[in-house]
């Protein structure tokens, strides 16, 4: 048992004209005390709806199976009732940089407060105190809690998102597209600051994004998925030199690297929709690899060494590697 | 920008609207073709002394920018000239019936403001629910009665109950303060409640859609994940921010109010500037309907400049 | 017709008005007796040959309502073309070309969003004298600013997207990206904006009736308010003289803002999103198969 175990997980979406999408189809991962885990994909590959699952944060139009333990208790077992005293208690999360996570009439410091004097982790002058710790812990002047969120800049806005979720000392921080809409500088720097801080405070970090030299810039270990599913998942280590799913190694290929030596090659055609049963492997469409098994019988996740599991057909056929 | 700009440019567009409506008044009475006023003979039982005074009060014999500048001048002193109906000056008459007006609709559109507020936050905070869909179709219907209509139904149903007609019992003799007051109040409740129930429906349904739209913001998921319970995501967060596309729409209804007060104080006689409206235009009484329609342009342009002025306080944002 | 699956009070509005269209219609053919005859006494009670009495003329009250529909959605429909060729105009030219016009343009509609419309309809129609004409000039010319402003909101961000930009750099007229591009864009929006303006001008054209700024001889819904009010109907208790006209100007009216406003929620990406509700997620039971395993 893990600190936080995801077991099983299903998320299913009622859709406006009937039927269901179902976004996330089975995944499981295990986030240990100081992880730094990467949850990587394209667009609508359900990662983002793994996080918002694994808060309790889903729209009334989902429905969710599966377990989400945090120290072998289901936190979802009750829905938002069971959830909502570990949120920002136990898990925090740092918004999309380009979402207005702050609301625009109240000053920040106000808003790192808040969740303290709610949980009860700090009031008062405590608070204050926190508050000012928190914003020099993240590199920004203790005077930012008295302005107001449009008064910030975007990279600023962004470290007093990650001083609010520092507030609480929660064990677990996730973060969804952290730094999106941010200029590649800003956007070094508050990695930096990201992976320091984790270390520093010892949480486990759960980085949501499709930007691979994000994670690992800050990730050892990631999950990829693909169409609710995950792909593969190991050490960041093996699956830069060792992929063993073609979707994982098409995914780097069609990362342009900072230095722009090798060309950069897309991924031809799109994601299977989900609002309909899928036979067979939910990337055979698009994998270069694909045979006769991968039409017919959707693969397992295996693990094929310790810490390393992919769902690939190739890798059970005998003298074939991926 | 500062805060002093923000307010330099209300206050310059106040004064702007003040401007065009003067000058509107002016083309309207005297400019256009088929005008009423310089067409003397329209003047309804006019004797030649007083058809003389007018000439030479609005100076008919002189240049239409004559006339303008002379109109401009005279407003300016507060003159809005004399009545056709009653002789006398039209600020005079119009200064009493703002007074009988001003607390009536008041009390109406404030009550209409905190139920709407209240029944529109509710019904999003219930969206799709029974209790958001009952809400918010009692309101489509209040917003769908014709105001005037509305106030004949109360007439209607609580003739015998409460008075229906003036502001006070004509019939009472040297009441005391307190038994006048008791007697205003109790005539003011079937306009005011009109003028209530005709502004709750649009309210509440302005309320419930600024409500819906912050309810779509980013912050208040930021506030779900903090662990905020829903009461308090809607009072501490949800509240003030929709408030401001709220006060924005409450502010361009007012002119609605204004057109409900002169339909109201016709169906009920109350003696306010409403029913000056109405008894100027049975009488075509030019001059008094000029100056009822200034005095209530410039109610609506000093509230919406209290509007700004709230819009102000409450979103820290106007300076950008 | 999305709008109309995924939203029942849509499909209310629109049939509501489909059948007082349909009767102003066939106004001709629906009315039981001619409405400009007296057909029986004074404030007769309904009674199955009058089914909603007779009014202060001893004409047949449901005539009146089927003939007063009539003309009273004429007004509203005129007096709506009016606002919304103005209003639809004065946005697009606004937020098409920005600059100069918009400034000029939007500072107008400013001044004209202050200025309470129903005295200054008063004081028009009571210059210009009575007649259904000047009604729906009065009416249209007064009710534009709304639809000014949202559409050249619209434009405005229809202006800067991509295949816009492109058709310009290719070198097509405004007047062809106008119409090619944007209008199809901010369709939806005139539409729903034409629905709600007919609500207003319906309203407007009762409460101009009713002060007797509308031709006194025309049978329109609002001078028969006037008439239940100004001849005495409510004091000889015949209610039925006065809640018949109400009730169909209510519900013309509410059957606009129902349409109206489910298309203009469902134009409204904003509201799809909901971060609150009273209903969380649902949660579905740990599936067999795997449970066991």
């Amino acid at each position: 048992m893990s600190m936080l175990d995801v077991v099983d997980l299903e998320v299913w979406f009622d859709l406006p004209g009937g039927g269901e999408l179902h976004a996330v189809q089975g995944v499981d991962l295990a986030v240990e005390r100081g992880d730094r885990l990467g949850l990587v994909g394209e667009s609508g590959c359900g990662k983002t709806t793994v996080m918002m699952a694994m808060m309790g944060l889903l729209p009334s139009n989902a429905t969710v199976s599966g377990q989400v333990l945090l120290d072998g208790v289901d936190i979802l077992a009750h829905g938002e009732r069971s959830v909502r005293s570990h949120r920002w208690v136990d898990l925090a999360m740092v918004f999309q940089g380009a979402m207005n996570a702050f609301n625009p009439v109240q000053r920040i410091g106000r808003q790192i407060r808040e969740p303290m004097e709610l949980h009860r982790t700090a009031s008062g002058a405590a608070a204050r105190r926190r508050t000012n710790e928190l914003l020099e812990m993240v590199g920004m002047p203790v005077s930012a809690a008295d302005r107001y969120p449009h008064e910030l800049s975007g990279g600023m806005r962004q470290r007093a998102a990650l001083a609010m979720a520092l507030a609480c000392e929660p064990r677990v921080l996730f973060a969804d597209e952290p730094t999106t809409a941010l200029d590649v500088m800003v956007q070094a720097q508050i990695l930096q600051q990201l992976g320091q801080l984790v270390d520093e405070l010892g949480l486990a970090l759960v980085l949501v994004t499709h930007d691979l030299p994000v994670v690992a810039a800050v990730c050892d270990r990631a999950t990829v998925m693909y169409a609710g599913r995950i792909a593969e998942q190991a050490t960041m280590d093996a699956l830069f030199h060792d992929p063993r799913h073609p979707y994982t190694r098409l995914l780097f290929a069609s990362t342009p690297d900072l230095y722009g030596e090798e060309p950069v090659v897309s991924i031809p055609g799109s994601p299977p929709r989900l609002d309909r049963p899928l036979t067979g492997c939910p990337f055979a469409a698009r994998c270069p690899h694909a045979f006769d098994p991968c039409r017919e019988q959707q693969p397992a996740l295996a693990t094929l060494a310790a810490g390393h599991l992919a769902a690939c057909h190739l890798n059970t056929r005998a003298g074939v590697t991926a | 920008m500062h805060g002093s700009v923000y307010l330099a440019r209300k206050v310059g567009l106040a004064a702007g609207t003040v401007f065009v409506a003067i000058t509107l008044n002016f083309i309207l009475f005297r400019a256009a073709p088929g005008d009423a006023v310089s067409n003397l003979s329209r003047v309804p039982h006019a004797s030649p002394q007083l058809k003389e005074a007018l000439r030479h009060e609005f100076g008919l014999d002189q240049s239409k920018w004559a006339q303008y500048l002379l109109y401009l001048k005279e407003l300016a002193h507060g003159n809005l000239g004399i009545s056709f109906a009653d002789q006398q000056p039209v600020s005079h008459d119009l200064a009493t019936a703002l007074g009988n007006t001003v607390p009536m609709v008041l009390l109406g559109t404030v009550i209409a403001i905190l139920f709407g507020v209240f029944t529109g936050t509710v019904a999003a905070w219930r969206r799709g629910g029974i209790t958001d869909q009952v809400n918010t179709n009692v309101a489509i219907a209040f917003y769908s009665f014709p105001t005037q209509w509305l106030g004949l139904m109360l007439l209607i149903l609580f003739a015998g109950v409460l008075p229906t007609s003036g502001m006070t019992d004509e019939f009472a003799i040297d009441p005391s303060w307190w038994a006048h007051l008791q007697d205003v109040l109790k005539h003011m409740i079937l306009p005011s409640a009109t003028m209530a129930l005709t502004l709750y429906g649009e309210y509440t349904l302005i309320a419930r859609s600024a409500m819906l739209e912050t309810l779509s913001e980013d912050y208040i998921l930021t506030a779900r994940a903090k662990g905020l319970s829903n009461a308090r995501i809607v009072r501490r967060h949800a509240f003030r921010n929709a408030l401001l596309p709220t006060t924005t729409m409450v502010a361009l209804s007012l002119g609605y109010v204004v057109g409900g007060a002169i339909l109201i104080e016709t169906v009920f006689s109350w003696p306010g500037i409403g029913r000056a409206v109405y008894q100027a235009v049975l009488q075509r009484d030019y001059p008094m309907l000029q100056g009822a329609f200034l005095v209530l342009t410039l109610s609506v342009v000093v509230f919406n400049l209290i509007a700004d002025l709230l819009y102000f306080k409450l979103d820290p944002r106007v300076t950008e | 017709m999305r709008i109309v699956r995924e939203r029942p009070a849509a499909t209310v509005g629109a049939v509501l008005l489909a059948l007082f269209v349909l009767m102003a219609v066939f106004a001709q053919w629906l009315m039981p007796y001619d409405p400009h005859q007296q057909v029986g006494p004074v404030f007769g009670t309904p009674s199955t040959a009058h089914p909603l009495g007779l009014d202060d003329g001893g004409y047949d009250v449901l005539s009146l309502i089927i003939q007063g529909g009539r003309i009273s959605m004429e007004v509203g429909f005129a007096a709506t073309v009016v606002a919304i060729v103005l209003g639809g105009g004065v946005g697009i030219l606004s937020g098409y070309f920005g600059g100069a016009t918009d400034t000029v343009l939007m500072r107008i509609t400013d001044y004209f969003l202050v200025i309470p419309d129903i005295p200054l309809m008063i004081i028009i129609a009571a210059v210009w004298g009575p007649s259904l004409g000047h009604i729906v000039l009065v009416i249209g010319m007064l009710l534009w600013t709304g639809t000014a402003r949202v559409i050249r909101s619209q434009v405005k961000s229809v202006r800067e997207r991509v295949y816009v930009q492109r058709a310009r750099s290719l070198g097509a007229s405004h007047t062809r990206i106008i119409l090619r591009h944007v209008l199809p864009q901010v369709a939806p929006l005139l539409v729903a904006n034409t629905v709600l303006t007919i609500a207003v001008a319906i309203f407007d054209e009762t409460a101009l009736a009713f002060l007797g700024l509308s031709d006194p001889t025309a049978i329109t819904w609002g001078t028969m308010i006037e008439h239940a009010f100004d001849r005495t109907a409510v004091s000889a208790g015949a209610w039925w003289a006065v809640v018949p006209p109400g009730v169909a100007v209510s519900l013309v009216i509410m059957a606009c803002s129902l349409l109206g406003q489910a298309i203009e929620d469902a134009t409204n990406p904003r509201l799809r999103v909901a971060h609150l509700s009273i209903r969380g997620f649902r949660i579905r039971p740990v599936r067999p198969a795997r449970a066991e395993a």
